[in-house]
C-alpha cells in the first residue's frame, strides 16, 4: 500500500511492501515494528536503527513525540489523495471559534461580554483549576458572539465558554 | 519519644515521609481524601484513616480532624510535608496544644516568616539586605499600594502576605494596571490561602533564584546544606533545580550561607527550612522568603550532601542533638531535579487531567524518582498538577546533565500529557547547559517551537512511524471484522487505533 505522508511543507512517499519491508522516498528499508505500552508507545527497528516514540492522534493530525521532538504529520494512502485531489475539497474554513474549557474548573471571571471586539491574545475566561488561575486567551481577533458561562460556574473538562465570530 | 507518626498529606512527600519513617523503624499513619483511596501513601502506610470528599478544604486543610485521628491512633507525631497545613501556624500550636509533636518549627516562627511583610521586617532588623518594597507590617488598602507603588519603581511585583508558590502574585508594569492586578492577586490569596492581604516588591530584572537548606535542633545547633538554583520557572512555578548553582563560587557561597544561617536564627528556627535570596547580575543577594517545611526539592540537595533531610527532621523533633556540624558538610557532584508536572508544554502549559494508564520509571545509576502515582490514578483539578519528581546525580554537572537527558528518554507516562517534552528541550539548551539563565528565562526567551543547534530532527523516522501506524490501524480493523465475539480484547485496541486515524 502506498502512503503520502506529510510533515510542514514536506512530503514522503512512503510504500509498505510487506509486513517487514518498506520503501520511503524509493528507499528500501526492513523494518519490524510493534506498540511496546498500550497503543500508544510504539517501537521501530529501522535497519537496525532503534527507535521508540508516542503517536497521539490530535486536531491536526497525528502527533508523534520522538526523542524529545515533536512533530505533527498527516497520512494519506494514495487512493485517498487522488480522490480529493479529483474532487478538489479543501479544508473549509470555520469562521466561528468556539472557546472550550482545557480542564474542569471553577469560572473566576468573564471580562468580556457579547458583542465585544477582542484582539489576539485577550483574556476571555479566568479559570481555575488545580489550584492555579489559568487565562483563556483569544486565538484570533473576532467578535464575541457568545457568552456561554458566567464566574462561579463549575464547568466540565471541553465545555465551550466563549464564542468569537 | 514517639514511635508512630501521622502524615498529614498526599502524592509523593507523603510517600518520601512514609519511606523514611518506616526507614527509622517509626509506625506511619496515612491520611486520605475520598479519591485517594487506592494512593501510594495509603497503601504504604501501617494505618489508614479516611478524612472526606476530594476537596482539599473537605479533607486535607481539616487539621481538627487530622489531630483526633492522631490521638485516636496513638501517633505522637505530626508530619505537615509541604503545602496543605505545613506552615499554618494555628495547626502547628492546635499541635502542640493536643500533646502531639509538629515535625518542623515553632509556631513562632511559622508565624513569623508566614506573614512576609513582617518576615522583611524580621530580617531587616537583623541586619539581613531584603528586596526594595513596602515596608512595615501593617495590612495596605489598595489606595495606599497604588500611592506607593511609583516610589518602589516599575515594574513590581504584587506579592500575597500570606503568599508561596506564585500564587496571589501579579507583575505590574505600569501604574494603570496596578487597580485591576491588585483584585486578581488578592483574589487568588484570598482562595488560596484565605487571607487577601498583599504587598510590593521590586522585581529585579535578571535575578536568579537561589536558595539555601537550613537544619536546626533544639540545642542552639543551626547550619546550612548548601545552595539550590531553582530560576527556571514559569509564572512563579519552579519547574527544575539543581545543586550546587553554576552562578556561585566558593566565597559567595560562604557569604550567603552565613546569611541565611543568620536569617533562620533570627526567628529561632527549628528542624528543616529554606531561605530564599535573589542574587542579582552584580551578585548582589537578597532576602526574598523563607520556607517554614520541608521543600518539593529537597532531593537535590539530599544527593550532594549525602544528607537524608527528612530522616533528620524526625530525631530533631524528638529533641535529639543535629548529627552534623557546617563543617561536615562538603557538596559532593552535581544533581538536578526535573518536576514532571500534568501539563501540557506544546499547548501553554494547561494543566492535563484524566486517568493515568501506564507508567515505565527510569532506573538505572544515578537516578532516583520521587513518585506517588500509579496506573489508575486520576489526576484531578482538586489538587496540583506535579506527578513525580526525577533527580539525577552526576559527578559533575555535564554528567549530570546527560543523565538527565537519558532518564527522561525513559520515561513513559500515557493517558495524560506530562511536561517531560520540555525538560528534554531544556537539557539540549545551550544557555541552560552554560548556566546562562535566570528567572525569566523560561518565559521570555525560551519556546518549545524553536529548533535547538546541534539536536538531531528525525522528521523522515517520525513520517514512518506515523505511516506505520496508520498501515496497521487500517490491517487490524480488517483482521478483527473477521474474528468471532470469543476474541474481544482487540476491540478496546481496534477502537482507539481508529480514533488514531481521524
Amino acid at each position: 500500500m502506498k502512503y503520502v505522508t506529510t510533515i510542514d511543507d514536506q512530503s514522503y512517499q512512503i510504500e509498505i511492501i510487506t509486513e517487514d519491508e518498506i520503501t520511503a522516498d524509493g528507499k528500501r528499508h526492513t523494518v519490524d515494528f510493534q506498540s511496546v505500552i498500550g497503543p500508544l508507545v510504539v517501537s521501530l527497528i529501522l535497519d537496525s536503527q532503534s527507535y521508540e516514540a508516542y503517536v497521539n492522534p490530535t486536531e491536526a493530525g497525528l502527533e508523534v513525540l520522538l526523542r524529545g521532538q515533536r512533530y505533527l504529520v498527516n497520512v494519506e494512502d494514495e487512493r485517498k489523495r487522488l480522490l480529493r485531489d479529483v474532487s478538489g475539497t479543501k479544508a473549509i474554513r470555520r469562521d466561528e471559534i468556539q472557546l472550550k474549557a482545557p480542564m474542569p474548573g471553577l469560572i473566576v471571571a468573564v471580562p468580556v461580554e457579547e458583542g465585544q471586539l477582542v484582539d489576539k491574545g485577550d483574556n476571555l475566561v479566568v479559570l481555575e483549576s488545580m489550584k492555579m488561575q489559568n487565562e483563556i486567551k483569544a486565538p484570533r481577533e473576532g467578535k464575541v458572539t457568545g457568552v456561554r458561562v458566567n464566574p462561579g460556574d463549575n464547568v466540565d473538562q471541553n465545555q465551550v465558554l466563549v464564542v468569537i465570530n | 519519644m514517639f514511635k508512630k507518626v501521622l502524615i498529614a498529606n498526599r502524592g509523593e512527600i507523603a510517600v518520601r515521609i512514609i519511606r523514611a519513617c518506616h526507614e527509622l523503624g517509626l509506625e506511619t499513619v496515612a491520611v486520605y481524601s475520598e479519591a485517594d483511596r487506592a494512593a501510594l501513601h495509603v497503601r504504604y502506610a501501617d494505618q489508614a484513616y479516611l478524612l472526606g470528599p476530594a476537596p482539599a478544604r473537605e479533607s486535607y486543610l481539616r487539621g481538627d480532624i487530622i489531630i483526633d485521628l492522631a490521638k485516636r491512633s496513638g501517633a505522637g507525631a505530626i508530619h505537615p510535608g509541604y503545602g496543605f497545613l505545613a506552615e499554618r501556624e494555628d495547626f502547628a500550636r492546635a499541635v502542640q496544644d493536643a500533646g502531639l509533636v509538629f515535625i518542623g518549627p515553632k509556631p513562632s516562627a511559622i508565624a513569623a516568616m508566614g506573614d512576609k511583610a513582617i518576615a522583611r521586617a524580621t530580617v531587616t532588623a537583623a541586619g539581613i539586605p531584603i528586596v526594595p518594597g513596602t515596608e512595615g507590617e501593617g495590612d495596605l488598602t489598595d489606595d495606599e499600594l497604588i500611592s506607593i507603588a511609583p516610589k518602589i519603581g516599575f515594574p513590581l511585583l504584587i506579592k500575597a502576605t500570606a503568599g508561596g508558590g506564585g500564587k496571589g502574585m501579579r507583575e505590574v508594569r505600569g501604574l494603570e494596571e496596578m487597580p485591576g492586578l491588585i483584585q486578581a492577586a488578592r483574589r487568588e490569596a484570598e482562595a488560596a490561602f484565605g487571607d487577601g492581604n498583599v504587598y510590593l516588591e521590586k522585581l529585579l530584572l535578571n535575578a536568579r533564584h537561589i536558595e539555601f537548606q537550613i537544619l536546626a535542633d533544639d540545642h542552639g545547633n543551626l547550619i546550612h546544606l548548601g545552595e539550590r538554583e531553582c530560576s527556571l520557572q514559569r509564572r512563579h512555578q519552579k519547574l527544575l533545580e539543581e545543586s550546587p548553582s553554576p552562578l556561585l563560587d566558593e566565597k559567595l557561597r560562604q557569604q550567603m550561607g552565613q546569611v541565611a544561617c543568620a536569617a533562620a536564627r533570627s526567628v529561632d528556627y527549628l528542624n528543616a527550612g529554606t531561605i530564599e535570596f535573589l542574587v542579582d547580575k552584580e551578585h548582589n543577594f537578597y532576602f526574598l522568603e523563607m520556607n517554614t517545611r520541608l521543600q518539593v526539592e529537597h532531593p537535590v540537595t539530599e544527593l550532594v550532601t549525602g544528607v537524608d533531610i527528612v530522616k533528620e527532621q524526625i530525631p530533631i523533633a524528638q529533641g535529639q542533638k543535629l548529627r552534623y556540624t557546617q563543617d561536615d558538610i562538603q557538596l559532593n557532584g552535581w544533581a538536578i531535579e526535573c518536576r514532571i508536572n500534568a501539563e501540557d508544554p506544546f499547548n501553554n502549559f494547561l494543566p492535563s487531567t484524566g486517568f493515568i494508564d501506564q507508567i515505565t520509571q527510569p532506573t538505572g545509576p544515578g537516578v532516583r524518582v520521587d513518585s506517588g502515582v500509579y496506573p489508575g490514578l486520576e489526576i484531578s483539578p482538586y489538587y496540583d498538577s506535579l506527578i513525580s519528581k526525577l533527580i539525577c546525580w552526576g559527578e559533575t554537572r555535564h554528567d549530570a546533565i546527560l543523565r538527565m537527558r537519558r532518564a527522561l528518554e525513559e520515561y513513559r507516562i500515557l493517558g495524560v500529557r506530562t511536561n517531560i517534552p520540555f525538560h528534554q528541550k531544556i537539557m539540549d539548551s545551550r544557555h541552560f547547559i552554560t548556566g546562562q539563565f535566570d528567572t525569566r528565562f523560561v518565559e521570555e526567551r525560551f519556546s518549545m517551537d524553536e529548533a535547538e543547534d546541534g539536536v538531531e530532527s528525525l522528521p523522515h523516522i517520525a513520517a514512518i512511524l506515523a505511516t506505520l501506524v496508520v498501515h496497521h490501524q487500517t490491517q487490524q480493523a480488517t483482521k478483527i471484522v473477521r474474528q468471532d465475539d470469543r476474541q474481544k480484547r482487540g476491540w478496546k485496541w481496534a477502537g482507539r487505533m481508529e480514533r488514531l486515524g481521524e
